[in-house]
């Protein structure tokens, strides 16, 4: 889980065992969940049906865990996540609306809102030293209004009618729309590789740039990475302007699978972006985080989800489930700490 | 102002310093700070409305919904105290609820029993988060959101998308009784963060609490179990959270599975408006009660004025930052200035 600290001149002092990685554990917890969803509802694989839909949701959603990761890193929260989502929705929709801006300027006028208000918690938390609780709770509180009163007055009602040419075919298309000649590409949707390349990005900063490395440090003790001259305020303000920029990104995301920007854009965020970090093994106190493990978590719980959803379960029994498998997967993760422990291997 | 609250908190007052000094302190205080605030607050919302304020039944209405906000921030007080969080309580409170209406009117069972069945309900599902949190030495952060979404189902599961209403109408009557033109729900709301007080203040596994909370390394120095107050305080959340659920129940005379969605933030900002620090060690049942006060007046404000709802969560919102870097800034000064 801390693989990420061990500095490269230092070799490990025991190889980690098999199953003392945790990733390993998410893939056969995957694995098995397929395998046992498919034997009880064979539709389970059915391509139109359950995977393509699937696979844009753990788009959205992997999304939404990175957003959440990029400030568990310095061991902060962002309360704001689905607000900022909101507002950076909105941006993109007023663009389209009132400019008529395409797709792309849409989707950057969107990623910049989340950045800004990413940045101005940042700020905040990096000028007053405030719990970064509650300086995203209150923002989230403030967001929420501001959110309803913006599309009050600049739409009808709680969305914008038009959508910038393209983004329907984001939501409706896969390659295997796309043909050069007879080779089509695979059932996949349109948002996967924006979230793969989220993924990646974020993934290769935290591991090899040299911003994503100190924000590692600050996250792990701010006043040794501060003595050692790494810019922690700044730092901190760029970690959450990511958070907010992947927010936006989230955002913009769901409304291409909705079909429309509305209000309710980032509404059921706050407990997905805890659950596949967390899930993954990104701790909360800081300086470690697992973008794979999140993508992980992410793909673990969305096929529950569509597991239980099959199988016909409430909305109730779904949640009921949510939680009592985020608590298994956290209590073994503990026992399997506390064994590694034993066995003087570091976990 | 999470710091400066320190010398200002329930704890007993110490050896009285010379009277001016102790007047200046009394000022600073920022329970001073938000009696100020409420009391120009209520006067400037009675003369814009010409004293509508003041009439019999706004004054009682604006009471009875004091009571279950001051509550709920108690619950989240008690756990903020140890330096941990409760995001279960606002779900607790619906699920509280709706097993207590299931009991009265599926299950037979009197009134008395069912409202002393909701708030051991409370105590023993915050115990169950107290333990976990103690056992498997997860964050109560990540606990807590993962019980949040096994109670959410199960207050669902309870009567699905269904309201129970007429459960009993001795509970309805006193939900809608008054004492010296005070409803009788906001007394015992009263009554309970008095009884708060008197735990923090003056009981021995209070103060062990607050010492947990304060410094968990000094708390198990001095021979203080950190697992016990820690146990101890989601159970007393969970309990707070059954009383909440039980004045619901009086006030409103029907329940569905929503009940308690609109709680959870309200939970945090009212401590936190309050001066209660999130690092623990530090509560302030006053400013607490205050906080839920304020915030319940632009509640109102918003009703007289018919302005539109969004506009509360704004200000909300913008009031809980503005004291957050009020009190950092206050912070910063009086460090420069000593």
């Amino acid at each position: 889980m801390k693989q990420e600290d061990t500095t490269p001149e230092q070799p490990p002092p025991a190889r980690l065992p098999l199953w003392a990685n945790p990733r390993i554990g998410l893939v056969v917890l995957l694995i098995a969940l397929i395998a046992l969803f498919t034997t009880l509802r064979p539709a389970f694989l059915n391509t139109q049906l359950t995977l393509v839909p699937m696979q844009a949701d753990i788009s959205v959603y992997a999304v939404v865990g990175l957003s959440q990761l990029a400030v568990l890193s310095l061991g902060h929260m962002n309360m704001a996540v689905g607000r900022m989502a909101a507002m950076s929705a909105f941006a993109s929709g007023l663009l389209h609306d009132r400019l008529d801006a395409p797709l792309i300027l849409a989707l950057a006028g969107g990623l910049a809102m989340g950045a800004l208000l990413g940045a101005l918690a940042g700020l905040i938390i990096a000028h007053t030293g405030v719990n970064s609780f509650v300086v995203t709770l209150a923002l989230d509180f403030a967001l929420i209004g501001l959110v309803s009163l913006l599309y009050a007055t600049f739409t009808d009602g709680v969305a914008f009618n038009g959508l910038p040419a393209g983004m329907s075919a984001l939501r409706t298309d896969t390659f295997a729309d796309y043909c050069a000649g007879d080779v089509c590409g695979p059932e996949i949707p349109l948002l996967a590789p924006i979230a793969l390349i989220a993924v990646l990005v974020v993934g290769l900063l935290f591991r090899w740039s040299r911003t994503g490395r100190e924000v590692l440090m600050a996250g792990s003790n701010a006043k040794a990475a501060q003595l050692s001259g790494i810019p922690v305020r700044l730092r901190t303000i760029q970690a959450h302007a990511l958070s907010g920029l992947l927010a936006g990104l989230a955002g913009f995301l769901l409304s291409a699978n909705n079909g429309s920007f509305s209000a309710g854009v980032g509404d059921g965020f706050l407990l997905p972006s805890f659950l596949a970090p967390v899930l993954g093994g990104t701790l909360l106190v800081g300086g470690a985080v697992s973008v794979l493990g999140t993508v992980l978590g992410t793909a673990i719980t969305q096929v529950i989800y569509k597991g239980l959803n099959l199988l016909q379960f409430q909305v109730d029994e779904l949640k009921l489930y949510i939680g009592l498998v985020l608590l298994a997967a956290l209590s073994l993760d503990r026992v399997r700490h506390v064994l590694a422990e034993r066995r003087g291997v570091p976990a | 102002m999470t710091s400066t609250v320190e010398t200002t908190t329930t704890r007993p007052a110490g050896p009285p310093a010379a009277p001016p000094s102790r007047l200046r302190r009394t000022v600073r205080t920022s329970e001073f700070t938000l009696v100020t605030l409420a009391v120009i607050g209520f006067v400037a919302l009675t003369l814009t409305t010409d004293g509508n304020m003041l009439s019999a039944g706004t004054l009682a209405a604006f009471f009875r919904f004091l009571a279950v906000p001051m509550i709920i921030g108690l619950a989240q007080m008690v756990v903020l105290a140890i330096g941990q969080m409760n995001l279960s309580v606002g779900v607790l409170t619906g699920f509280c609820a709706m097993v207590a209406a299931w009991a009265m009117l599926e299950a037979g069972l009197p009134a008395p029993l069912a409202v002393a069945g909701a708030m051991l309900l409370g105590a023993a599902v915050g115990l169950g988060n107290g333990l976990l949190v103690v056992f498997t030495r997860i964050n109560a952060f990540i606990v807590t959101l993962a019980t949040m979404t096994i109670i959410d189902g199960l207050r669902y599961g309870v009567n699905g998308p269904g309201t129970y209403q007429d459960y009993s109408a001795g509970l309805a009557e006193l939900g809608q009784a008054s004492v010296l033109g005070l409803p009788v729900v906001f007394l015992i709301a009263c009554a309970v963060a008095a009884m708060v007080w008197f735990f923090f203040a003056r009981t021995v596994p209070g103060r062990h609490l607050l010492a947990s909370g304060g410094s968990p390394f000094a708390a198990r120095l001095s021979g203080v179990s950190n697992d016990r107050s820690i146990v101890l305080a989601h159970a007393l959340s969970g309990l707070l959270a059954g009383v909440a659920a039980v004045l619901t129940l009086a006030q409103s005379g029907s329940v569905n599975a929503t009940i308690g969605d609109d709680l959870l933030l309200p939970s945090f900002a009212a401590p936190i408006i309050g001066g209660v620090a999130l690092a623990g060690g530090v509560v302030s049942v006053l400013g607490t009660c205050l906080a839920a006060f304020i915030v319940r007046l632009v509640d109102v404000a918003q009703a007289q004025f018919a302005i539109n709802r969004r506009w509360v969560d704004l200000i909300v919102g913008a009031v809980v930052l503005g004291v957050v870097l009020s009190g950092a800034i206050r912070a910063k000064l009086s460090r420069r200035s000593s």
